[in-house]
């Protein structure tokens, strides 16, 4: 591999990384305020690409556009998501599996129906065409969804670390019981934190399909990812989530380059193993909660 | 009327009765300790109070309104303060940092002002007597510093009423002396406190009034003199020692 072929590599690979960054991020929050593992996180981004690819087809918009109409048409989702885990009974890092992984297969049968099985793109011809970086050439697509992406976790950041819902919903997470008892109101930052990450899904979904081509099932993988990156990083570490993010994106992107795409499902199931095997509280070290 | 208020609470955890039909008052700016032997229910009448269960059977009032039926954190906000027995502060977070958190969503008295915030709970720290701890991490604190930490958390929220939950177990006899003066000073502050102590002497040295909780029921209610005087009580607590 040459050099330019190598920096190329690991420009991309950091690219996508940015976009897994987003998606973990929105699946470790609601995991880390509720306890419980959304299976169907993947079918969510899925569900969002669709909207996002049956708006665009409908109305011609730049996609970048269609990013918050999507977040905003999961919305009603995050509240039936909610009264949903509510209603888990203890353990719920168990019962959650359950039923999310009910809501996925539901989901996907949904889109299914909706969308056929055909691939979908959102090839919008504003994302194609390259720019050049000293001696890189860059996926213009790629470059806009990686600031798209890298803004909504940076707003998110700055939520969470600024805001006084960004502490209520943090103290949540660390312990609920305890929160509670300060006069934090755990269930306005729970409903809050499944609205913003359903939103925070949908429009990912839609940077998604800017990328990938969309089919019904397309979910399931990127819920692995999702599981992984939380893992890897350590729940509710948001620093930590984006560099393992961006690791895992340049990670793939080699893996890709050097034996093409046929290795990547292999080395990404091999990266979880060996990440939890080497140190349970994640990159940052430390037990996890 | 009352403070705080119980009546004929009940708690079955299935085939269990761990609280049978216990009435309870507490008057606002007294000390009241609850004392009982191990499994008596002594903290499962705690977790009722700060709103953690939900009785079987019974109602809560506290300052006059029902509270039976509200969640933990609107509990809080009505003025009620607890710690645990074992102390849980927020793990991987400073102990400035675990006393910030109920400062900056008090109810009343709130700042606006971070920096009033951050001066307020270094005041809290203050008072507790872990000014110099601040920028550790909470879970390198001792056990007693630990509880030091409950109570500044506890009272980060500005209660009226504060539950302790064995603030003096475990301690050496200069801790117990610690809570001990601890107890004199916030009853001088006004707050009224709700406290369960495993150990006699303790409470005889700083309730106003004691209850005495066996096997779910209320067996002994008055001063601290009477109480541990009377027949029932010595009967419950025989075979155990007083570590105090």
């Amino acid at each position: 591999m040459s050099l330019t072929t190598l920096a190329q590599t690991l420009a991309s690979g950091a690219l996508l990384g940015c976009f897994y960054t987003l998606m973990a991020l929105a699946f470790s929050m609601v995991l880390s305020v509720t306890r419980a593992l959304n299976l169907a996180h993947g079918d969510l981004i899925i569900l969002g690409g669709y909207l996002g690819y049956w708006f665009w087809s409908g109305s011609g918009l730049h996609p970048l556009l269609l990013v918050p109409v999507a977040g905003a048409a999961l919305l009603p989702l995050a509240l039936l998501w909610q009264w949903l885990f509510n209603r888990l009974p203890e353990p719920k890092e168990l019962s959650s599996l359950v039923l999310t992984f009910g809501l996925s297969l539901l989901l996907q049968n949904i889109m299914l129906a909706l969308w056929r099985g055909e691939y979908r793109l959102i090839a919008s011809e504003s994302l194609t065409g390259s720019i050049r970086l000293g001696g890189l050439r860059l996926n213009q697509g790629r470059l806009i969804v990686a600031a798209a992406a890298l803004a909504a976790v940076g707003g998110l950041y700055l939520a969470l670390t600024r805001t006084r819902w960004g502490r209520a919903v943090r103290a949540t997470s660390l312990d609920r019981e305890a929160a509670a008892l300060l006069g934090i109101n755990v269930d306005q930052a729970t409903r809050t934190t499944f609205l913003l990450a359903l939103a925070l899904s949908g429009g990912a979904g839609v940077l998604f399909a800017t990328l990938h081509y969309l089919y019904p099932a397309g979910g399931i993988e990127l819920t692995l990812l999702a599981i992984v990156l939380t893992i890897w990083a350590g729940v509710g570490r948001l620093r930590s989530v984006l560099v393992a993010g961006v690791l895992l994106g340049v990670i793939e992107a080699l893996t890709v380059a050097w034996s093409g795409p046929r290795w990547r499902e292999l080395v990404v199931a091999l990266l979880l193993l060996a990440s939890l095997l080497a140190r349970s509280g994640g990159l940052a070290g430390g037990r996890s909660h | 009327m009352a403070l705080l208020e119980g009546r004929g609470l009940s708690m079955a955890f299935g085939g269990l009765l761990a609280l049978r039909g216990v009435d309870i008052a507490v008057e606002e700016h007294q000390v009241v300790g609850l004392l009982g032997p191990n499994g008596s229910g002594k903290t499962t009448l705690f977790n009722i109070l700060s709103g953690l269960l939900r009785p079987t059977a019974g109602q809560v009032w506290f300052h006059g309104t029902r509270m039976t039926d509200l969640p933990p954190w609107k509990i809080s906000r009505l003025g009620i303060g607890r710690t645990f027995q074992i102390p849980r502060p927020f793990a991987h977070s400073t102990v400035f940092d675990n006393v910030l958190v109920g400062v900056t969503f008090r109810p009343r008295h709130r700042y606006h002002c971070p920096q009033d915030r951050r001066r307020e709970t270094e005041r809290l720290l203050g008072i507790v007597g872990l000014a110099e701890k601040a920028a550790a991490n909470a879970n390198e604190l001792s056990l007693g510093e630990r509880k030091r930490l409950e109570l500044a958390m506890a009272l980060s929220t500005r209660p009226t009423l504060l539950l302790l939950d064995e603030l003096a177990s475990g301690l050496s006899p200069k801790g117990r002396e610690e809570v001990i003066r601890f107890y004199a000073r916030l009853k001088e502050r006004g707050l009224t406190i709700f406290a369960i102590e495993h150990s006699f002497r303790v409470l005889a040295q700083v309730a106003d009034r004691l209850l005495v909780l066996d096997q779910g029921t209320i067996v002994a209610d008055g001063r601290p003199a009477q109480v541990l005087g009377s027949p029932r009580v010595v009967e419950a607590y025989l075979g155990e020692d007083d570590h105090g």
